[in-house]
């Protein structure tokens, strides 16, 4: 493909590899947040919230859903509200792509502007417990260019997140392709 | 969508009984309303306006309306799975494709098919082709996922998982 056109410039190639800084999650696995999230899943596994019957099964104690530890991404109190950041930079913000959260990258440098999700790995080892703290550490895996048949330039840009508990055990492996076009 | 107590009770498909060709048991989850995609926003503190701003979602990002989330949908298939292979199984892998939308008004059907099995290090490895339709049979989530089932009389699944 022409130079010009592409958006795999080399810049944007300088992005692969990198890694953020490694973060642990401001609040331990709680009851709560697994009850909000299980109820918003529509997952009703008693694994999740029932002590008793959960202390039966081969984990022997509270699990969270496979992905859970996923979504412990959230800002501290006391920090800038994302939120509000991100709309007093930009009143038209879509609330996703300039709403920046703990052990975000540097964003990718490119003038594409919409951002989609193509697409999820996900590799599971072990269940976070109750009381565990969670780190996570995002890499740039890979940034390819996909070019459609009406010649639309696209990059597909592989995040890929590591979780941990506090005994640093590995408790899964995502990764995201997001599209920018 | 099983109960808490049909999962409480469920009982261990083994590599035994699976075949490849085998279709899992679908899940029916819907008609999906805004109030669900809102409230799965809310829990995970998903901001993204095409989730819960109907002009955004339509003027800004020329959407129908607002959407289902991808992170639903990625947390949809390894509970899907999970419950498959309960109370014993792992599902280890899981990659998948967001496609078509699925939008307020969808009924959406969660699906598996066995592809093939083997056996590793005494474990049943049971890769599976996986999806999520809307009630036009339009696939919106296609991919693949590697399932652990435990062989009936061997050994168990490790826990915390260790790769065959």
């Amino acid at each position: 493909m022409p130079e010009e056109a592409t958006k795999l410039t080399n810049q944007v190639k300088e992005m692969i590899g990198i890694t953020g800084e490694k973060v642990e999650c401001w609040n331990a696995i709680e009851k709560e947040g697994l009850r909000r999230f299980t109820q918003a899943l529509m997952d009703p596994d008693p694994r999740y919230w029932d002590e008793e019957f959960a202390k039966s099964t081969r984990y022997g104690e509270i699990i969270t859903p496979p992905i859970y530890c996923a979504y412990l991404q959230k800002t501290p109190p006391g920090e800038e509200d994302p939120v509000t950041k991100a709309f007093r930079e930009d009143p038209q913000s879509d609330g996703l792509g300039n709403v920046t959260r703990p052990g975000d990258l540097p964003p990718i440098p490119t003038d594409l502007k919409r951002i989609l999700n193509g697409g999820n790995e996900m590799e599971l080892y072990k269940y976070p417990s109750l009381g565990d703290t969670v780190s996570f550490q995002n890499k740039y895996a890979d940034i390819s260019e996909r070019v459609t048949k009406d010649g639309t330039h696209m990059l597909i840009v592989t995040q890929e997140t590591r979780y941990w508990n506090h005994k640093e055990e590995l408790l899964c492996v995502t990764r995201l392709s997001l599209i920018r076009r | 969508m099983p109960t808490a107590e049909e999962l409480r009770q469920t009982r261990q498909i083994y590599f035994d009984d699976v075949s490849e060709g085998m279709e899992l048991p679908p899940y029916i989850i819907g008609p999906i309303t805004p109030t669900y995609i809102f409230r799965w926003s809310a829990a995970i503190e998903n901001w993204h306006r095409i989730h819960y701003d109907q002009d955004f979602a339509t003027n800004h990002d020329n959407l129908p309306g607002v959407v289902v989330q991808g992170t639903w949908k990625q947390s949809v298939m390894p509970q899907y799975l999970k419950n498959w292979c309960l109370p014993d199984g792992w599902v280890w892998k899981i990659s998948i494709q967001h496609r078509a939308i699925l939008v307020p008004g969808d009924t959406i059907t969660v699906w598996g098919k066995v592809t093939k099995k083997s056996e590793k290090s005494g474990l049943g490895v049971v890769e599976l082709e996986v999806g999520m339709k809307n009630q036009d049979f339009i696939e919106s989530c296609p991919g693949s996922a590697t399932v652990i089932l435990p062989i009936n009389g061997g050994i168990p699944v490790p826990y915390p998982f260790v790769a065959p």
